[in-house]
């Protein structure tokens, strides 16, 4: 590394006055504006990319060599780029299908606290009934699956344990897309509610006991009835 | 001819009159108008913040202040919440509570925030301050429930114990028997964060029952509804309370008792907790809501119309926390019951699924900002934003003190003109210029830290992540935010220069936060080797940051600065650089 000369500044550092405390190389072609006020009065004067280009000027190359590679790349060596490429694939989530442990890409992101995602991670275990009995004895147990209603993008999900009928669950959900579907009428009848059992089939919502129900449904769909007038 | 001194009051009167100041930035003030007034205030000085524990040492805490009650210390950096710090990296209370175990026997009251304490620290609080009154936990780790079955043995005084979002080693809920029956002092206590095993609940209802002073009550997640009803009659004169599970089977009585409980609480303005709640219970609510002023629902897996029903009861709420389930039409239904909000926080109820689980988008928080005029704090996590809501934000809120935002997908662009947001969050700190407090996110290049640099004079804390294109972008925050206290920053393509640039602010600021950024190993020696009074500490958990070329960036930075030198509790992930340029370890 080049001559490592420096000023001290004498004066408790303030904000103010940092000139005395660039330790970068400072060669001849160092320009001044580094320093202290005049880069700030800089950066404040104009947004144009003018300042950008002078602090370009002044750091040579090296600045030309970062901004074209991808923000990955800054957390390893050069060489690997392509490892890091690959894992920016994946997202920072999980694979829905996937009930097994959340398979965090990125640590820490999003910004939350390891004790609100302990509570993310019981609430998202999905539909499995069979794996739920079998990791607990705790009846107040939630159990979600997912709402699918035809036309809707936004696919829900609801903590069936939360309700105790058919009535109060169908209550809820039309509740719920009401608004999505911007239905001119409520008149709900025109819907029915299918579920997934566990056996894979789709079955119209109401024909077992509620008890069965809960222990059975996997997913949930809310699907548009063909009006027929002889039916 | 003798000068007249302008003043000559006695000492004693001095003391008075600083017994008046509160705030430790005024204490600091005095103690440095001259040595007289600096030995006075020293002496009298009785509640100290330590905003980083290793900034100073105790023994110099105490040699200065040799006459204090109330301590408060932080430890680790905030980005530890976030799994970024690794275990064991430091900020151990012990040496502290040995040194005021012999230098302030009659301590009242110690609050801790990300520190590690152990069932030994608590045992020797418990022993060593006989007029102990005050614990709060913040954030916490490290201890068990014997160590509080220590305090509340031994603390015959105690006023509060709050263990707010601390990690507890919960071995047994009988540590609350261990208050004995004369305890009833207790004004607050906190035991949220327990976990879901057994509490000692006929314990806990006799130790609220004998204690007519308690304020504050929040329970764990173990307490169910059935059993709040008797806890709420036990102690109608509660202001705060939190629930447990909001949850029981459903049976005919339950609504009417509750509800009955909750009416007989006058003045109850704060409710938090609401685990696994079911809507049919929440009606029991109604009773208290119009006095409400802090709602937190941030667990309550409750949906939007649940919300808005019991938000719209009301119209006093100040403070709300709440998942992302309360959707746009939700915050609108907000906008227009609750205009006395000040503080807004909306938590991803699904943060990891790639698609959207709710219809939650940048139209609810513009909602909410047109009818908030007080709207002061915000933390809002969504999925998408734009350049001209967060201008028309900024427009419709110019006292934020607080705003962090949270765009879940890092780099996202503005959805609709796939601009950077660069533009918005400059309106932000335009317009709010008095922003303590700002959190960025989506995709955002060096101009918005050139806006920020610009306007942002009055702000403290600031936190960004996958963000900027260069050095130019730190340095217009370095040297522009004249304020800062606090910088938190993760993988951002900034590197040496921007920092070696401006060494000397390091030192006006609490703390510097790096990781996965570009500044390389040779920068932090060199840094650590000039600026004396920083500590620079290299955290890497995978190899020694001297095993490679010093041009290599480091993993994690965490420099600030401090009085008592390097610190001797480092584990052999940091390493840190002293002024001779030696690596300690």
């Amino acid at each position: 590394m080049p001559n490592m000369e420096f000023e001290l500044g004498l004066a408790l550092p303030t904000p103010n006055i940092i000139k005395g405390f660039d330790l970068n190389n400072l060669g001849l072609d160092q320009p001044k504006d580094m320093g202290g006020l005049e880069a700030r009065n800089k950066a404040a004067r104009c947004f144009s990319d003018k300042s950008k280009r002078s602090f370009e000027q002044a750091f040579g190359n090296s600045e030309e060599e970062y901004k074209t590679k991808t923000l990955l790349l800054w957390s390893g060596q050069p060489n690997e780029e392509d490892d890091h490429k690959d894992q920016k694939k994946r997202t920072f989530s999980t694979i829905d299908e996937n009930d097994a442990e959340e398979v965090d890409q990125v640590v820490g992101w999003p910004p939350i606290k390891t004790w609100r995602k302990k509570i993310f991670q019981q609430q998202h275990r999905v539909g499995r009934i069979g794996n739920n009995r079998v990791a607990d004895t705790d009846s107040g147990r939630s159990i979600y699956v997912k709402v699918k209603m035809e036309g809707v993008a936004i696919t829900r999900k609801v903590d069936i344990r939360l309700y105790h009928s058919y009535q109060t669950l169908t209550n809820s959900l039309i509740t719920l897309f009401a608004r999505d579907k911007k239905c001119a009428d409520d008149d709900y009848t025109r819907y029915i509610l299918t579920y997934l059992d566990k056996e894979g089939d789709w079955l119209i919502a109401g024909d077992i006991p509620w008890q069965s129900f809960i222990r059975s449904v996997q997913r949930l769909k809310i699907i548009q009835k063909i009006c027929t007038f002889w039916s | 001819m003798q000068k007249k001194r302008a003043y000559s009051f006695p000492d004693e009167v001095l003391e008075h009159v600083f017994s008046f100041i509160q705030s430790g930035k005024d204490r600091n003030a005095v103690s440095m108008v001259c040595k007289s007034w600096y030995e006075i205030e020293r002496w009298c000085r009785r509640k100290v913040f330590i905003g980083n524990c290793y900034a100073v040492s105790p023994k110099m805490v105490i040699k200065r202040f040799p006459e204090v009650r109330s301590i408060e210390l932080k430890g680790k950096p905030h980005f530890a919440d976030f799994n970024l710090v690794p275990d064991g990296w430091g900020g151990y209370v012990l040496p502290w509570i040995v040194e005021m175990a012999g230098a302030y026997p009659w301590l009242e009251e110690i609050r801790l925030k990300r520190m590690v304490v152990t069932d030994e620290s608590l045992e020797l609080i418990a022993k060593s301050f006989k007029n102990f009154k005050v614990l709060v936990l913040f954030s916490c780790e490290g201890f068990s429930t014997d160590g509080l079955a220590a305090i509340a043995a031994g603390c015959k005084n105690l006023r509060e114990l709050d263990l707010r979002e601390s990690e507890v080693d919960d071995l047994s809920g009988h540590w609350l028997t261990h208050f004995p029956e004369t305890c009833t002092s207790l004004v607050s206590l906190n035991i949220s964060c327990l976990g879901s095993d057994e509490v000692s609940f006929s314990a806990l209802e006799r130790l609220v029952g004998r204690c007519p002073n308690l304020r504050s009550l929040r329970l764990n997640r173990a307490v169910s509804l059935d059993k709040i009803a008797n806890i709420l009659c036990l102690a109608p004169q509660l202001v705060d309370f939190g629930t447990g599970n909001y949850t029981t089977e459903l049976q005919p009585d339950v609504l009417s008792n509750l509800t009955a409980a909750f009416s007989s609480c006058k003045e109850l303005k704060s409710l938090s907790g609401f685990w696994d709640v079911v809507p049919a219970y929440l009606p029991a609510l109604y009773p208290v809501c119009s006095r409400l002023t802090s709602l937190n629902l941030s667990y309550a897996t409750i949906h939007s119309p649940e919300i808005i029903k019991l938000v719209s009861h009301c119209p006093s709420l100040q403070r709300l926390l709440v998942l992302d389930y309360i959707e746009d039409s939700g915050l609108e239904a907000l906008a227009s019951s609750c205009k006395d909000l000040q503080e807004l926080r909306v938590f991803p109820s699904d943060p990891f699924g790639v698609e959207p689980n709710v219809s939650l988008t940048e139209k609810g928080l513009v909602s909410v900002s047109l009818g908030c005029p007080k709207l002061q704090s915000v933390l809002y996590f969504c999925r998408q934003m734009t350049n001209a809501a967060l201008v028309t934000i900024a427009q419709n809120c110019p006292n934020f003190t607080r705003f962090r935002l949270c765009i879940i997908e890092p780099k996202t662009a503005d959805y609709l003109t796939r601009e950077p947001l660069d533009v918005g969050f400059g309106a932000i700190v335009e317009h709010c210029k008095d922003l303590r407090r700002l959190s960025l996110s989506g995709l955002l290049t060096d101009r918005v830290f050139e806006y920020i640099g610009t306007y942002a004079k009055k702000l403290e804390m600031l936190s960004v992540a996958f963000a900027g294109d260069s050095d130019l972008g730190l340095h217009h925050v370095l040297s522009g935010c004249e304020s800062l206290r606090k910088l938190e920053i993760r993988d951002c393509p900034f590197g040496d220069k921007a920092i070696l640039a401006n060494a000397a602010k390091l030192e006006t600021m609490r703390s510097l936060w790096m990781s996965s950024c570009t500044v390389s190993f040779g920068a932090c020696k060199l840094l650590g080797q000039k600026m004396h009074r920083l500590n620079v500490e290299v955290i890497d958990e995978t190899e020694p940051p001297c095993s490679r070329p010093e041009s290599c960036p480091v993993d994690k930075l965490y420099v600030y600065r401090s009085i008592s030198g390097p610190r001797s509790d480092m584990p052999p992930f940091v390493w840190t650089m002293d002024e001779e340029g030696t690596i300690l370890h």
